[in-house]
């Protein structure tokens, strides 16, 4: 009894050592994100005064930096195409990779393995390299200066990264099952259609949020192909358009980015992990 | 040899014995050729929108800015002339090539060296069994995430000349002046301080990613291999040196591997922070390329300036290609 009670002690203070040890690790990772928070609350004056203490409200919240937002910026345009690109890039990734994915996983393509880590391989092509042919091949599709214009681009990291995921994802579907539904009397395509995708759902799910997430983390592409103000999506707006010369609204800036980028956070959060398996060539385990 | 072709092979020698049974295998053999050629078909059927979409807007961009790189293309301008190697000249006479080159090999190096120490760290606390071990790690990856541009924003936002909050702690604590004095320091306006203060944005959003990709490392090494070292009287330091260290290494690799291509080529952080300035004092390749392709409009000598990442991404790519395939067979 005496042992079993210094063991939790033991224990607790184990714990308590790497709570500690953590405790700087949160605050860092955190830190920012609360200063955006609360700033994006903040009335003008109160951000602005050095003798409080900032880390709390001197004034009471308010909401006037959002308003700003919606009623005096491009904020609610930018969502919308910020929605409407993720949504075509998800689309165009789908159809390419997830075909793409399963060749290269099930079809005993000659060199599948070769192939699959070539078309990985453009994932690690920086976007410094590309974006100035970039911008010449989208002003010969006429689409310079529209945000159409990274609905072409965002595809050239999401099928890479989208395929290799997917690539995984196939391998670990039980082969029995293709070849079953073949003894059934479908074909090739049937057996793709009817049997292997509805058991993919999982690995087709992620590969849509992996086009959506990827395409917020972008910003070169951005900048570089679309100028108009009401084109632009959410982080590449943010920062080009809400900042006007020497002028900061920063209570507005800081709004706008966390009203996006948590969401983002938290979605991209929950798959991590795949990500990181993803990348280290670790899938399907 | 595909399994489909050695059965197709299979049945001739008996097929030519007897008239009969010619039938059968003949037919049988044709049917798994047709069958093989089928699948074939079908595999780069469905191969091909992804390859060709990769093919035009990744492989044919890096060949034309390799033909931009050797061409006197500009924005107004748009028929191009081949200048030769003039572009790759006159970039390494700019002063200002080599600032961002020495800049970016800064800016890698001691970022790497910060953001493996506090990764490590991180990781080793993380692999411990602890209650809401999830909560914590969750909160700690948030910084990688989060989309960057939108990130660099806060900080931007905390190293203001002004009203900077690190400055605040840092002066309530007595560590530096009053605003306006010598020892307040102007973060983003200080030429020695400007790409310190980048470096650190980016080694906040990416010491996360250090301890999940370690952690991915040590959660790989199955614990019955541990086990069995042990049986066999490994201690730890043989078992970290001769077991694990061999096992995470290739994951650890592709890990670093990844961070150098994206921390090399990455422009938001230092674009969205000073621009490159004060005077080039946190000026790195990426930024240059693009201020002078884009901003300066002299699209070949951009190409040419951001082509100089390629050697220095060639090792990083190569050894990834190799630490891959190790792993696939």
């Amino acid at each position: 009894m005496a042992t079993a009670q210094t063991l939790r002690q033991k224990e607790r203070r184990r714990h308590l050592w790497i709570y500690a040890g953590l405790t700087p690790f949160v605050f860092i990772a955190v830190f920012p994100i609360y200063w955006m928070l609360i700033t994006a609350f903040k009335q003008d004056p109160d951000l602005y005064r050095m003798d409080n203490i900032p880390f709390w409200f001197n004034l009471a919240p308010t909401l006037r930096h959002f308003k700003i937002l919606f009623f005096q910026t491009n904020y609610g345009a930018w969502i919308v195409n910020t929605m409407t690109i993720a949504a075509w890039v998800a689309l165009i990734t789908l159809v390419t990779a997830v075909p793409a994915g399963y060749a290269l996983a099930r079809l005993r393509l000659p060199a599948a393995e070769n192939i699959g880590i070539s078309v990985f391989m453009t994932y690690l092509v920086p976007p410094i390299i590309l974006f100035l042919p970039l911008s010449r091949v989208v002003a010969m599709l006429g689409l310079q200066d529209e945000w159409w214009a990274l609905v072409v681009v965002y595809p050239t990291f999401t099928i890479p990264f989208g395929t290799w995921l997917l690539m995984g994802f196939f391998k670990t579907v039980p082969m029995e099952m293709e070849e079953a539904a073949r003894v059934d009397g479908c074909g090739y395509l049937g057996a793709f259609l009817r049997v292997v995708l509805p058991v993919s759902v999982p690995g087709v799910l992620t590969a849509v949020i992996f086009a959506f997430t990827l395409s917020m983390q972008d910003f070169l592409y951005g900048l570089a192909f679309v100028a108009p103000g009401d084109q632009k999506p959410v982080p590449v707006g943010v920062p080009t358009e809400l900042i006007r010369g020497d002028v900061y609204y920063w209570g507005s800036l800081m709004g706008a980015a966390l009203l996006v980028g948590l969401p983002v956070a938290v979605l991209y959060n929950f798959f991590l992990d795949r990500f990181i398996q993803g990348i280290t060539g670790g899938v399907g385990k | 040899m595909t399994p489909a072709s050695l059965q197709g092979g299979g049945p001739e020698p008996t097929a030519r014995a007897a008239v009969v049974s010619v039938a059968v295998p003949l037919r049988s053999r044709l049917m798994f050729q047709s069958q093989t050629s089928r699948r074939l078909a079908f595999g780069y059927l469905l191969l091909a929108p992804a390859a060709l979409y990769v093919l035009l807007l990744v492989g044919a961009p890096f060949v034309f800015s390799l033909y931009l790189a050797v061409s006197d293309a500009n924005v107004g301008d748009p028929v191009a002339t081949f200048i030769g190697l003039e572009n790759f000249r006159s970039a390494l006479e700019m002063d200002v090539f080599w600032i961002a080159l020495q800049n970016s090999v800064i800016f890698l190096v001691v970022a790497a060296i910060f953001k493996s120490i506090l990764g490590t760290s991180l990781a080793f606390l993380l692999l411990q069994d602890f209650p809401g071990k999830k909560l914590i790690r969750g909160l700690v990856v948030i910084p990688f995430t989060l989309p960057i541009a939108i990130s660099v924003l806060a900080w931007k936002w905390m190293y203001d000349s002004q009203f900077s909050v690190i400055n605040w702690v840092l002066s309530r604590v007595g560590l530096i002046g009053q605003y306006g004095t010598d020892s307040w320091p102007i973060w983003l306006g200080d030429p020695k301080l400007a790409l310190l203060a980048c470096i650190a944005v980016n080694v906040w959003r990416t010491f996360p990613f250090s301890a999940i990709v370690l952690l991915a490392g040590f959660t790989s090494v199955p614990l019955e291999v541990l086990d069995a070292a042990k049986v066999d009287g490994c201690s730890f330091f043989q078992r970290f040196r001769h077991v694990v260290a061999p096992m995470i290494f290739p994951i650890l690799m592709i890990g670093f591997l990844f961070d150098t291509v994206f921390t090399l080529s990455d422009l938001s952080v230092v674009y969205l922070l000073t621009q490159g300035g004060p005077a080039n004092a946190s000026k790195i390749l990426p930024v240059l390329a693009y201020q002078i392709g884009i901003q300066a409009g002299n699209l070949g000598r951009g190409a040419a300036i951001a082509l100089f990442l390629v050697p220095l991404l060639a090792p990083a790519m190569f050894l990834f290609l190799r630490n891959l395939k190790r792993r696939e067979y």
